[in-house]
């Protein structure tokens, strides 16, 4: 199966079935992607009626395209699908996508079934039903039918996303597309009939293309082979997991203290926590954690060198800090007698250290410059407001230097309107995650330090 | 919350299975005459209780009594027993050491239809679902998972404020995986409560439930 998704990724032909002339429909959307992206292989757009649509030849069905194509994206109406996908199983198709709803979910469980036993029947790797499909921006692969001037479409990069959900999917897309992350591989799998989430991380843990992954799941599939994969793959690079469906249907009368609180929520997060997934709770969060993990480094410890522009800022920072199981950093002697050097006598030389709301740009500099270096110091927070006299473009810029230079995670904690907005832009375009809260922050340097943490201890 | 079931492992049965994995568990005993309980308690304080299905919750239901050590209270307490247990047929009656002070933790196991065994650590004791304050992993655990249940509970420096402590639930986490594993038939586990006492641990209160 996880082949089967690579060639879906990286296909040398795709067949649109039930691609339209129409721009309202779904057939139409997917096709136009295709060309919008400008994939590379052959196209063959599917239709009984239409001799060519966007300019290319359409065919009257699947069984007279002159080659064996490699995937073929079903978007016709669910009752003729499993006729469909039977043509599919005839012409030997490679991968299918079927992205047209109205089975299992909506209760239509025999249509559900015949379709999985034709693909059954030919061997057939589906994703889907009532999926968004798939997305790889660097092959020119994009099945989703959202129309493209409603949502940012990612950059190519190196975080993947995986999604149980359509809507969630499109949702997630468009905030990636709106911040300064790259995407890799985007999968939607729906019903999950055929390919499930255990395939396509399977497929994902072996994919060079993706550093960082995203989930949105509801419920696994396979059970063992679930545990088996995310272990693995856990163990690999960072995973970041929603699970939605907090409250357990369905379970069985307990007997014990313990069977009643051993619910179904309760034994997937357990099973994220073994296979050291970091979970978050809702989407924002997922996107705090996405776009730290996708650009810092890991962290070697807990202490956080925080230098602040701000005094109430700075302790409502330290006490998420602690709160989240952080601590912060006591920096060297020898940092401390250079800051007494540079500093003016108004900055008082510990953690979190204040620069004072005067601070400019250089001020900003030799602050994070002492921190970047100091030996104590394992994350660098830096509280940037930008309502301040001193601060301005240039102390973006200044925080943006160390990007690149410093070894050690940062990030930046920056909270206004407009004007804060624009230099959030430029920090984050240095590769450094602007959060506007330091609660969000907070949380996010202490799922980085587990995950160290993990990834150091979990072979033991 | 709690349901009666009648698949319930005898408690001294259940007690050998412990054993047989090294998991300690306080000296218990049946008895059927006061004189049996006097022995067993030799000046010891001990607690004597009548198990019976009829009678899930003993401390609500009075069949237990607690800090008996003189012969005529254990004398008192047996007749007294003896005489509630007669509604309760078929029960027994246990006598058990009594352990005075420490911390209780409790220890659990369940079986989740989808994804098979699981283990629970948490805070222990009468409140433990009004606490809450527990940590579960999948079945079988690492030390790694087994650390890490410690380290997830708010009151992680209340029950392991030691390394010597941490590792010690840490093997007894690690040997209630391996006979949840290796004991098909167990659905269900409370080891409610451990007591953590003098360095080191005794099981107090057990329930196995069966499965099918």
């Amino acid at each position: 199966m996880s082949k089967s998704i690579g060639i879906m990724m990286n296909p040398k032909s795709v067949a649109v079935i039930g691609a339209s002339p129409d721009p309202d429909k779904v057939g139409y959307s997917i096709l136009k992607n295709y060309l919008d992206l400008h994939y590379k292989g052959k196209l063959y757009p599917i239709n009984l009626k239409e001799d060519s649509i966007l300019g290319l030849k359409a065919y009257k069905s699947i069984l007279d395209v002159p080659e064996q194509v490699d995937t073929a994206v079903i978007a016709v109406p669910a009752p003729i699908t499993p006729e469909v996908l039977d043509e599919c199983g005839r012409a030997k198709v490679r991968s299918v996508v079927v992205v047209t709803a109205g089975y299992a979910e909506v209760g239509n469980i025999e249509l559900e079934n015949k379709l999985v036993s034709t693909a059954k029947k030919y061997n057939l790797p589906v994703l889907g039903p009532n999926c968004v499909g798939v997305m790889d921006l660097k092959t020119g692969v994009d099945t989703l039918f959202l129309p493209s001037y409603k949502f940012d479409r990612p950059d190519e990069g190196s975080l993947g996303f995986v999604s149980q959900s359509g809507s969630v999917a499109g949702t997630i897309l468009d905030l990636i597309g709106g911040e300064d992350i790259g995407l890799s591989k985007f999968i939607s799998y729906g019903n999950a009939s055929v390919i499930d989430e255990t395939d396509i991380l399977n497929y994902l843990i072996d994919d060079d293309d993706t550093k960082v992954l995203i989930i949105y799941l509801e419920g696994a599939k396979k059970s063992k082979e679930f545990i088996d994969v995310a272990k693995r793959i856990g163990k690999k690079k960072p995973i970041i997991i929603a699970k939605g469906g907090a409250t357990a249907a369905g379970s069985k009368a307990a007997h014990s203290h313990t069977a009643s609180m051993a619910g179904n929520y309760q034994i997937y997060e357990a099973i994220f926590e073994q296979a050291g997934f970091i979970q978050s709770n809702d989407l924002d969060e997922m996107m705090g954690m996405a776009k730290f993990f996708d650009k810092q480094p890991l962290p070697n410890g807990n202490r956080v060198g925080l230098i602040t522009n701000g005094g109430g800022t700075g302790v409502l920072a330290t006490d998420s800090i602690y709160r989240n199981g952080l601590s912060l950093a006591d920096l060297t002697d020898s940092s401390k007698e250079y800051l007494r050097k540079v500093m003016p006598p108004i900055v008082n030389i510990r953690t979190p250290l204040d620069i004072g709301g005067d601070a400019d740009y250089t001020r900003f500099n030799e602050a994070i410059k002492t921190v970047v270096n100091d030996d104590n110091v394992d994350i660098v927070a830096i509280i940037a407001l930008f309502q301040t006299p001193g601060a301005d473009s240039r102390v973006a810029q200044a925080i943006g230097n160390y990007a690149s230079i410093c070894k050690k995670p940062m990030v930046v904690i920056s909270e206004g309107g407009s004007y804060t907005a624009m230099h959030k832009k430029i920090i984050e375009g240095s590769g450094i995650p602007v959060y506007s809260s330091p609660e969000m922050a907070a949380k996010v340097m202490a799922a980085a330090v587990k995950y160290s943490e993990f990834r150091k201890n979990s072979e033991n | 919350m709690m349901e009666e079931n009648n698949n319930m492992m005898d408690f001294m049965e259940a007690v050998q299975l412990l054993k047989k994995y090294n998991i300690n568990v306080v000296g218990s005993k049946y008895v059927e005459s006061a004189d049996d309980a006097v022995k067993f308690s030799n000046g010891d304080p001990i607690v004597m209780k009548v198990l019976s299905d009829k009678a899930l919750h003993k401390t609500k239901s009075g069949v237990v009594k607690l800090d008996l050590s003189k012969p005529e209270d254990i004398k008192a307490a047996y007749e007294d027993l003896y005489n509630k247990a007669q509604e309760l047929k078929p029960y027994k009656i246990l006598v058990q050491k009594m352990i005075k002070g420490g911390t209780e933790i409790i220890i659990g196991g369940n079986t989740d239809p989808q994804f098979g065994k699981a283990i629970l650590l948490g805070f222990g004791g009468i409140y433990v679902e009004t606490f809450k304050d527990v940590s579960l992993r999948v079945c079988p655990i690492t030390n790694y998972d087994a650390y890490s249940m410690i380290d997830s509970l708010k009151s992680k420096n209340i029950i392991a404020p030691d390394k010597e402590s941490r590792d010690m639930i840490k093997d007894l986490l690690m040997k209630v995986s391996k006979m949840l594993m290796e004991n098909e038939n167990i659905s269900e586990l409370d080891l409610n409560p451990i007591i953590l006492h003098d360095g080191t641990y005794d099981a107090v209160d057990l329930r196995f439930i069966l499965g099918e």
